[in-house]
Parts: structure tokens; C-alpha cells; sequence
């Protein structure tokens, strides 16, 4: 049996797919692992719209890439995503990256992916958790998609404003209430076509662990 | 009573109660925060200019603001305002003092709503919100794109500073 914590240090957001169609099989077991995410009072508000009409990709990366950007933009004009980015010493390679930011390229790859699976939560059963059920479901789909071979990436930013959020549910048919569904994400899926570096930087322990009571690092 | 301070102070709390659940994207999700005033003003126009201008006599006319100026650069991709004795200021300075950088600004959301829904621009992103209570006074620096091509058109908004 795969230790659990082998799917998890494995994983990483992938934003570039390979054409090839994701099995209905393997997309049947993606979605019943986020079925079976962790939800407060076991009320699964959460809803998957599964899409994988190229059009409709087309109108939600499109979303995503002016979401970004329009944020991005605006950082790099005030200077901010320059000294984000200061790490990388190579000047061309430095401007190739900001460029890939805040035109919003770096958000666009729902486009080419199979398939995107948006996630989203009903506010009318009665839940107090649903943004929280939501996230717990969206990490079950990219673990289960992961541990099938398959890339994915979770993506908040096309609907975090509230003007994106709308256009976001126009182009599915969700309703437009505030008091009915919650947009929390899209996740895109594919067969990975990359292999990014890994593993990223992870804090180490000692500095995000508490013993008992805030800041104590000593482990009793 | 006085309806200014207690709805600033009401919008403090939702202010912080928001920016502690959801943290910096929190103000990304308050564009429409205020627009219901200027929505109810027959503001009409064809250019950057002439809406801008027209918020701001409504805006003005109605006692939220003393002054509003403005300019428009960084290849038209940028809205400054300036913001004088905005009756929000209390809310921004209590805001500040608790550790919180203000967000939400109605004024600011108010014009933006009318450049979107009157020329048609593509998107906006209110950037930047410098308060500046001793002197009351606020600076915002916001993206107004008018279309998604102007989307990437960067340029050096520190000159304006």
C-alpha cells in the first residue's frame, strides 16, 4: 500500500497538458474522491461542473488570464512583482517571467486542458462551512488526480472578484444570487506535459510548529 | 445620532471581519461595495473624461467627498485619485490603527462601476490605497482597462507617486 504521504510530497500543480482526452473511468474516481471530502455536518454542499467543451475552456481561460493580468499589471506598474521575482539574477530570463505574469499567460491553461472541473457550493442547505468543504473537495481531486498519473491545478484567481465571479457563472449557467452558489475554484486536468522542479522550497517544521501554546518551539 | 460614524464604524468591523477570513484577496471581492449611490445617478458620458467628471459632481454634490482630483496615465491604464475629507476617512484611519490596511473604498468603487457599466471597459483593480489622515487626504491608484488587449501594458506608475 502507497503511504498516503508519498501522493502528497509527490504532487505538484501542473499547468501543461498533453491533448490526450482523460479516461471516463479516471475522471469517475477524481470525482468520487472529492465525494468524499470532509464536510461539517456531512451536509456536501459542494456541486462539480465538469466541462470539457473547448469552447467553454476557451471563455474560462480567457477569464483567468484577464483576471491575473488585470492584477498583475497593475504590481508590476507599482514595482511590487519585480521584487518578488528579484531571486532570479538573469535579467532576461527575470523580464521573460514578468512578462509570462502579468499578461496573464500564466493563468490561460485551462484552454488546453482536457478537462476543468469547477467547483462550487450550494449557500442554500443550511451549511456554515462550505468555503472550507469546497477547499477540502478541491484537494481530493488533485491528490486522487495525481496519484493517477494525471496533472492538475487548482485556480482561484478568475473568480476571486466578484465582477470575475459573475462572468464566471454566466459561462456556465450558475445561477447569480449571493445567497445561492459559491464559485471557490476551477481545477484544470491533464496528462502532464512538464516536469517542473521539484521539490519547491517547503518551510521546514521548526519554523511553522507550535508546542502547546503559540511560539513555543521546544517540543515538550 | 450621527448615521456618518456608525455606518463607518459598521463597516470597520465587516471590513476586518473580511480581510481576517479570506486575507489579501479580500479586496478583490468588494468591487461593488458603494455603487448603489452613483447607480441611482443618471450618469451619462462618452469618455474617461466626461463620466469621471460626472461622478465626482455627484459624489461631491452629496457631501461624501470635499474634492476629488484626478489624472489618467501609464498609457491610460491608470486612474489616480486624489480624495479629500471623504466622510470614510474616520473608518480608514480606525482601520489603520488596528492593524489592518483599509480596502474598501466606495468612492473609488463608484466612479470605476460607472467607467465598467458606461464606456464598457473591460476590467478595473483598484491597486493601491494610500490614507493619509493627518492631512485628509487619500490617494488611490487603480487599473482601468478598456480593453483586454490593455491588459500588460506596463509602465512606471512610480513617477505619479
Amino acid at each position: 500500500m502507497m503511504d498516503i504521504l508519498e501522493v502528497l510530497t509527490s504532487r505538484k500543480s501542473i499547468r501543461r497538458y498533453k491533448p490526450d482526452a482523460v479516461p471516463d473511468e479516471m475522471l469517475d474516481k477524481i470525482l468520487e474522491a472529492a465525494r468524499w471530502a470532509p464536510t461539517g455536518e456531512n451536509y456536501q454542499p459542494w456541486r462539480f461542473i465538469v466541462i470539457r467543451d473547448p469552447e467553454t475552456k476557451k471563455k474560462i481561460g480567457a477569464l483567468a488570464k484577464q483576471g491575473s493580468g488585470s492584477r498583475m499589471t497593475a504590481w508590476q506598474c507599482l514595482g511590487e512583482m519585480q521584487k518578488r521575482f528579484e531571486e532570479i539574477k538573469d535579467p532576461v530570463k527575470r523580464a521573460e517571467v514578468l512578462r509570462f505574469m502579468y499578461s496573464g499567460e500564466v493563468s490561460e491553461f485551462a484552454k488546453n486542458a482536457p478537462v476543468v472541473i469547477a467547483v462550487i457550493g450550494s449557500l442554500m442547505e443550511g451549511s456554515v462551512d462550505v468555503p472550507y468543504d469546497l477547499s477540502a473537495a478541491c484537494e481530493n481531486i488533485l491528490l486522487e488526480a495525481h496519484s493517477l498519473g494525471l496533472g492538475a491545478c487548482w485556480v482561484h484567481g478568475p473568480v476571486a472578484s466578484s465582477r470575475d465571479a459573475r462572468r464566471f457563472k454566466r459561462i456556465l449557467k450558475i445561477p447569480e444570487g449571493m445567497g445561492e452558489y459559491k464559485v471557490i475554484a476551477y481545477i484544470a486536468i491533464g496528462w502532464p506535459a512538464e516536469a517542473r522542479k521539484h521539490p519547491r522550497p517547503k518551510k521546514a517544521l521548526e519554523d511553522i510548529v507550535y508546542w502547546e501554546e503559540f511560539g513555543r518551539k521546544e517540543r515538550p | 445620532m450621527d448615521t456618518v460614524k456608525y455606518l463607518n464604524d459598521t463597516i470597520v468591523r465587516l471590513e476586518e471581519l473580511l480581510y481576517h477570513e479570506l486575507s489579501g484577496c479580500a479586496s478583490w471581492k468588494v468591487e461593488f461595495v458603494g455603487i448603489d449611490f452613483i447607480q441611482s445617478k443618471n450618469i451619462q458620458g462618452k469618455t474617461l473624461d466626461e463620466i469621471v467628471t460626472k461622478c465626482i459632481k455627484e459624489i461631491k454634490a452629496e457631501g461624501l467627498v470635499k474634492d476629488i482630483s484626478y489624472l489618467v496615465g501609464g498609457k491610460g491604464v491608470l486612474l489616480k485619485l486624489n480624495i479629500k475629507n471623504c466622510i470614510h476617512l474616520p473608518k480608514e484611519a480606525r482601520l489603520k490603527k488596528n492593524g489592518v490596511a483599509p480596502y474598501i473604498c466606495p468612492i473609488t468603487n463608484m466612479i470605476i462601476d460607472q467607467i465598467i457599466e458606461k464606456l464598457k471597459y473591460e476590467t478595473s483593480y483598484v491597486a493601491k490605497l494610500d490614507i493619509r489622515e493627518d492631512a485628509g487626504e487619500c490617494t488611490v491608484f487603480a487599473a482601468v482597462y478598456e480593453t483586454p488587449e490593455k491588459i500588460g501594458e506596463v509602465s512606471d506608475w512610480t513617477q505619479y507617486e
